[in-house]
């Protein structure tokens, strides 16, 4: 007999065999939350399918949706997508930068720029973002400054989410050791070229997968420029037909599926970019 | 034997009149230490002497409190501020290479990209040029195969080796190592300290803040003992080990003879 093969013959060791205990729970328990996902997701189609549906001696009628409304305007409301995704995208890159000076200002030694930074922070979190917005759009006009319902929103959203981004880079600048500094400064690096160089891909390496979070969250917080009235994106539309044909039922069900599938999607993406970063490890 | 015994007599470190205090604490007093070019000298003491704080300060990662010192004849007085001063400290760090406890490469930077960051970008030498000057100092701390690997995938020894590769591809006149095995297990000990040899028998001035004293006894040409932030002793090794004057250094050196017999 060769060695391979008495191996192979080898009686599993107590480990082994606790092991593949866990392993099966851990699968089976699995298996079973998929299934039950399922069948949430099939109540919850049934429950506005119009059917009715008998079970044991009671009956239940599903709501009845205008499926017709639904076709006819399917390509209105998801014309909306596009500018969801563009608001979203210019907000994050701005809410990115902002949060990144006030993380800076917040680490500062110089109390001025301390304070800036705590105070930007605090004015903005001390109020709400659809008040925000509006600031932005009917109140900066009396003052001479007219902004387009797109920009206010890119503003606002951008200025709001950069107020609780700073956190983020804050704990990811602070993530990155002292003795990165010192070594950077050893080899003779400016305080600028240690930050550029050293600390900065380090801390934002760290604040990826939070930020991917924080992006997907703005993606729906995004609806709130639709009360402007001249962002055409996917709220906007779907409030638009909806109350004018007072199919309001239908139409937010259809946003609302919109949003949910872009959320999976950019869910999946972001633990696909997480994985990744975490197989570099470094 | 020496033509140039002019230039050979000026120490490298000059460090004169050095005092550092921490708030009220004074931790280091009145410091005075010349170091002559090639000179391999050994920085001992029990932790909180001072020793590693007095390194520190040579490369200003401390900034001292007064004194002066002086590298390859940049005079820098301890305790000014401002951009002449921040000029003068930012030559003196091109003068010298650390080395740390810590290792502190970095991690997003393979080893070929640590080792030539500072030429590079510090230096402004040619991207080709540091490449080469990088892989001859990796492949004498015997890593150029690992050039392409990040940092965490090597050992601690083997990282340690890096960083040595580090200081010297900005090719200083004096290499500081600040306890550079403390962090290391015990067999990787051994690989740090020949890369360390080869590098003091190539000729570089070295000052070592270490807890080796088997590494001190047999490379260093001089031994420092600091106790309370103050050099209590300097002699060479042998005469330190043999018949040590002050009591400090006799119980230092004591408990290294017991350590090494148990």
């Amino acid at each position: 007999m060769s060695f391979f093969s008495k191996t192979q013959n080898a009686p599993k060791s107590q480990a082994e065999l606790l092991y593949d205990i866990q392993v099966r729970k851990e699968r089976r328990f699995r298996a079973n939350v998929g299934l039950s996902w399922l069948i949430l997701v099939f109540i919850l189609v049934m429950a506005f399918s119009g059917q009715e549906v008998t079970i044991g001696s009671k009956t239940f009628s599903g709501i009845q949706i205008d499926t017709e409304f639904m076709r006819k305007n399917l390509t209105f409301i998801a014309g909306g997508l596009g500018e969801t995704i563009r608001i979203s995208l210019m907000s994050i890159a701005l809410a990115m930068i902002l949060a990144l000076l006030a993380a800076l200002g917040r680490l500062s030694t110089v109390p001025p720029i301390y304070a800036l930074s705590t105070f930007y922070v605090s004015l903005i979190r001390g109020t709400p973002l659809y008040l925000q917005i509006f600031f932005f759009f009917l109140a900066l006009p009396q003052l001479g400054i007219i902004l387009s319902g797109l920009w206010a929103g890119v503003l606002a959203l951008g200025l709001n989410y950069g107020a609780y981004m700073s956190e983020i880079f804050r704990a990811g600048l602070s993530s990155v050791g002292k003795g990165q500094r010192e070594a950077a400064m050893a080899i003779g690096m400016t305080p600028a070229q240690t930050m550029r160089r050293v600390i900065l891909p380090q801390a934002l390496r760290f604040a990826i997968p939070p930020v991917g979070n924080e992006f997907i969250a703005m993606t729906k917080d995004s609806a709130l420029v639709s009360a402007t009235g001249f962002v055409h994106e996917l709220m906007w539309r779907s409030t638009k037909v909806g109350r004018a044909q007072f199919h309001n039922l239908e139409a937010l069900i259809m946003a609302a599926m919109f949003y949910w599938v872009m959320t999976l999607l950019l869910t999946y993406i972001q633990s696909i970019i997480e994985t990744r970063l975490a197989r570099g490890d470094r | 034997m020496n033509t140039n015994s002019v230039f050979s007599a000026m120490p490298i470190v000059k460090i004169s009149n050095l005092d550092k205090y921490f708030g009220h604490l004074h931790v280091l007093k009145n410091i005075s230490l010349d170091v002559p070019p090639r000179q391999v000298v050994c920085l001992i003491g029990r932790s909180g002497s001072g020793k590693s704080t007095l390194l520190r300060c040579i490369n200003f990662l401390e900034e001292p409190s007064q004194g002066t010192i002086e590298v390859d004849g940049i005079r820098v007085e301890g305790g000014e501020k401002g951009r002449h001063h921040r000029q003068l400290v930012h030559d003196v760090r091109l003068k010298t290479g650390m080395v740390f406890q810590e290792f502190n490469l970095f991690p997003h930077m393979t080893v070929l990209e640590n080792v030539i960051e500072g030429p590079v970008i510090v230096k402004g030498i040619g991207r080709q040029k540091a490449i080469e000057l990088a892989e001859e100092n990796l492949d004498s701390v015997g890593l150029l195969f690992k050039k392409d690997e990040y940092p965490n995938r090597l050992s601690g020894g083997q990282k340690q080796r890096v960083a040595i590769a580090r200081a010297l591809t900005m090719e200083p006149r004096v290499m500081l190592f600040d306890e550079p095995t403390s962090a290391l297990d015990p067999e990787l000990i051994g690989e740090v300290l020949n890369v360390m040899k080869k590098v003091a028998k190539a000729g570089m001035t070295m000052i070592v803040v270490t807890h080796e004293m088997g590494f001190a006894r047999e490379v260093a040409d001089r031994v420092l003992v600091m106790a309370e932030g103050e050099l209590v002793e300097d002699a060479n090794p042998a005469d330190l080990f043999n018949s040590p004057k002050d009591p400090r250094t006799k119980a230092l050196i004591d408990r290294y003879r017991s350590g090494e017999q148990a």
